[in-house]
């Protein structure tokens, strides 16, 4: 089930940026504004909100179950105060927050975000990508932010697929050519390494999950070849 | 027809590419610190130095060998002798003083006047001849006529040619130089008290039976020990009036003690800061390869650590004291030089074509990056410069200075959001493999002409045998990635494997391609 509002509390450059990648992705977006004067600039249609615990408003006019929410206000402790306030109010709404340093990071997973974009690192972990591999993050890039034909999925192995019950080194994956299997997913969401010793002695079971890579067409091959689906899981997207 | 020789010769000399590259190299080695061979020139003087030390102590109560004897009283003197006067070539040009004399009067419609061009030339060459440095240059070749007994003496003298070879004590004597004034009046101080004293002590004791002032040797001896404050004890005053000498000796002494540690401090204490820099500055200078950080912040800060946790050579240059001290703490090479300043490039003295890897600049505010960036596009249009970009409005303005990576964390952020909720699993996936923490990482290797010649197709990598998956070969001519290729494959020099594994068993991997001669 995909969500279909995105609640954006904030209205700053990432709130901008935000919204400029998820307009075509969600039927709805919200803005939320602490500041009034944000109401007149009229790029988006903005809302006002405090930071009580008072979401009566939002709780009526949005969907929560098929919402997800975006924290981005600019002051760590208002960003931190926010997402303890939503995590309060709705268990099992998927929040999504930046923040500026490893210590606030560490904060908001205590607050109950459910991931966390420490805007430092990420950007320093690009820098140091660009300048110490740049080939390998050309290629990483173009899986993850361009519109690349090649892609990484996820396989889960069911009760009728011909894997099960095979060692995951006996498979001559060479028979798959169009695909690479990556790592080995199991059901506590724990992922080894397709050659870690752990993986190489795994017995495939229903339930566990391949994590591959290939091109679209060769994905469905391989999908219709074993007879398992591509499972996009959400379950590590609630807590 | 002498005067039209010698202005032939000055003109040819001082237009000779081959004699001027001959000069320049001796100049080189014997005089500029940056050039890689002077200092093992200065490492070849300073043994020298100390052979003919060793012999001078040796030969006191012991036999040396002749041929030691020989070397060090001949051979070392003539290669003084060859160097004192190769620096005297080097340090002014003969030949440029006479065509310029010959230009200046040509100019000025006159008769050219060699004699003004020789006195010149004399000044030149005898103010360095006079100079501290060339005068013990001097001295330690005189135990070359080791006959005269008191000219082995000279020997010692050669250890003042340290001087010139050791930079520290370079850095020591001029920093003492900058209390000339201080040192010279305390000077002064003590060479009255110690005359005074001298001949006070002589008056009231050396007519004295049981006194052991009997000569006014004696009593500049006494004087000088007590002044010091060593105060032997062989020779001491007996009278009253001579303990009463002594008195206001030992207080002189005192103060003249406490005004040499004072001067020696605060000589230290101001130039401390100057001495680090060109220490740092000599120490960038020796380094290969290093990024140059402009601005020391939060990204940069962390950009800063995992570069350099990667073995890469850091420099950092920021013009805020705080954020100099914050990289200073965390380890990294730092001036207090403004990025954005021409003069800080010049006096860091840095070849960028060669030594810089890439220029970072890292300041939260775009202003600064541009400054920065074109600051040193100015100096050099090739180097790689990556900023961060802090305002979208600010782009054009990056892009417009030659800045060739720009990132700006607010995109990031937004096209993470993204693939956040898009692509949740290739996403974490790839997060895996960036991270620094992780034990399967993605790496490149880069394939060269012996790789080639042993591996000549992609089959032949036997990549599973070290338990690693071959993403694909980057193309690096056609620009273009070729995901899980074929094993007929052709590989080629230029090329970048792709590879996902455990680090471990990459470096082993690509060790083993580095080093293992294929078997056909």
């Amino acid at each position: 089930m995909t969500k279909t509002t995105a609640l954006i509390f904030g209205h700053n450059k990432y709130a901008y940026e935000i919204i400029k990648n998820l307009k075509d992705k969600y039927n709805s977006i919200k803005v939320y504004s602490l500041d009034e004067s944000d109401k007149k600039e009229g790029l988006y249609d903005v809302e006002l909100f405090d930071l009580s615990d008072e979401w009566e408003e939002i709780d009526n006019n949005v969907d929560i179950e098929n919402s997800i929410a975006f924290c981005a206000l600019e002051d760590p402790s208002e960003n931190i105060f926010l997402t303890i306030s939503l995590r309060s109010s709705f268990e099992n709404l998927t929040i999504i927050t930046i923040a500026s340093n490893k210590e606030n990071s560490d904060k908001l997973k205590m607050a109950g975000a459910t991931k966390v974009i420490p805007i430092v690192e990420t950007t320093s972990d690009i820098i140091a990508n660009v300048l110490e591999k740049p080939v390998s993050n050309k290629v990483l890039h173009s899986i993850l932010y361009e519109e690349s034909d090649l892609k990484i999925a996820q396989i889960k192995i069911d009760d009728t697929s011909h894997f099960k019950d095979e060692k995951l080194k006996s498979i001559d994956w060479t028979r798959y050519n169009g695909i690479l299997v990556l790592s080995v997913m199991h059901e506590d969401m724990q992922s080894e390494f397709i050659y870690s010793n752990k993986a190489k002695e795994h017995v495939i079971k229903s339930g566990d999950i391949l994590v591959i890579v290939g091109y679209e067409k060769d994905i469905q091959e391989f999908e219709n070849l074993i007879g398992s689906k591509r499972y996009v899981n959400w379950s590590h997207w609630s807590r | 027809m002498i005067k039209s020789l010698i202005l032939d010769a000055a003109y040819f000399l001082n237009t000779s590419k081959k004699y001027q590259s001959f000069k320049n190299f001796f100049y080189n080695i014997l005089e500029n610190d940056k050039c890689k061979y002077k200092k093992y020139i200065d490492i070849f003087m300073i043994i020298l130095i100390f052979i003919s030390v060793g012999v001078l102590i040796r030969e006191v109560k012991h036999h040396v060998n002749d041929y030691l004897m020989f070397f060090s009283n001949y051979v070392i003197s003539i290669i003084f002798f060859i160097e004192y006067m190769l620096r005297l070539w080097v340090n002014s040009s003969v030949s440029e003083i006479i065509v310029k004399r010959a230009e200046h009067d040509t100019f000025l419609l006159r008769e050219v006047n060699l004699y003004k061009a020789f006195k010149k030339i004399l000044k030149v060459k005898l103010s360095y001849m006079a100079s501290p440095k060339a005068i013990i240059d001097l001295l330690a070749i005189l135990p070359f006529f080791h006959e005269l007994r008191l000219l082995r003496i000279f020997i010692l003298f050669r250890v003042f040619k340290l001087f010139r070879y050791a930079k520290s004590l370079q850095i020591l004597s001029s920093v003492l130089a900058t209390k000339k004034f201080e040192f010279f009046t305390l000077g002064i101080f003590a060479f009255v008290v110690i005359f005074i004293s001298s001949v006070l002590i002589y008056v009231m004791e050396g007519n004295r039976a049981d006194s052991p002032v009997d000569t006014l040797f004696e009593a500049l001896y006494w004087a000088i020990v007590t002044i010091s404050t060593v105060g032997y004890g062989d020779i001491v005053p007996v009278t009253s009036e001579g303990r009463f000498v002594a008195v206001i000796v030992i207080i002189a002494g005192i103060a003249v003690l406490a005004f040499t540690t004072s001067l020696f401090v605060s000589a230290f204490t101001e130039k401390l800061e100057e001495i680090k820099e060109i220490k740092t500055i000599e120490n960038i200078a020796k380094l290969k390869k290093f990024y140059l950080i402009c601005g020391y912040e939060n990204v940069a800060r962390e950009v800063a650590r995992k570069l350099s946790k990667s073995g890469h050579n850091i420099i950092v240059l920021d013009e805020d004291t705080q954020r100099v001290e914050n990289a200073k703490m965390d380890g990294y090479t730092t001036l207090n030089y403004n990025p954005g300043n021409k003069e800080s490039y010049e006096k860091l003295n840095i070849d960028m074509q060669k030594q810089l890897k890439g220029v970072l600049c890292l300041r939260e505010n775009d202003v600064d990056n541009v400054y920065a960036a074109l600051t040193i596009r100015s100096l050099n249009k090739d180097v790689m410069i990556l900023s961060l970009l802090n305002n979208d409005a600010n782009r054009n303005k990056l892009e417009f200075v030659g800045i060739n990576k720009i990132v700006y964390p607010q995109e990031l952020v937004g096209l993470i959001t993204k693939e956040l909720v898009g692509k949740p699993v290739a996403f974490e996936v790839i997060h895996e493999l960036r991270s620094e923490d992780s034990d399967v990482i993605i790496d490149e290797i880069g394939i060269t002409k012996r790789i080639v010649e042993n591996f000549p197709t992609v089959g032949d990598l036997n990549n599973k045998h070290y338990s690693i998956v071959l993403l694909g070969v980057y193309k690096h001519e056609k620009d273009r990635f070729y995901f899980n290729p074929l094993d007929s494959t052709l590989l080629e020099a230029g090329d970048y494997l792709l590879v996902i594994g455990y680090q471990v068993y990459i470096k082993e991997f690509e060790k083993y391609l580095h080093t293992r001669v294929h078997d056909d």
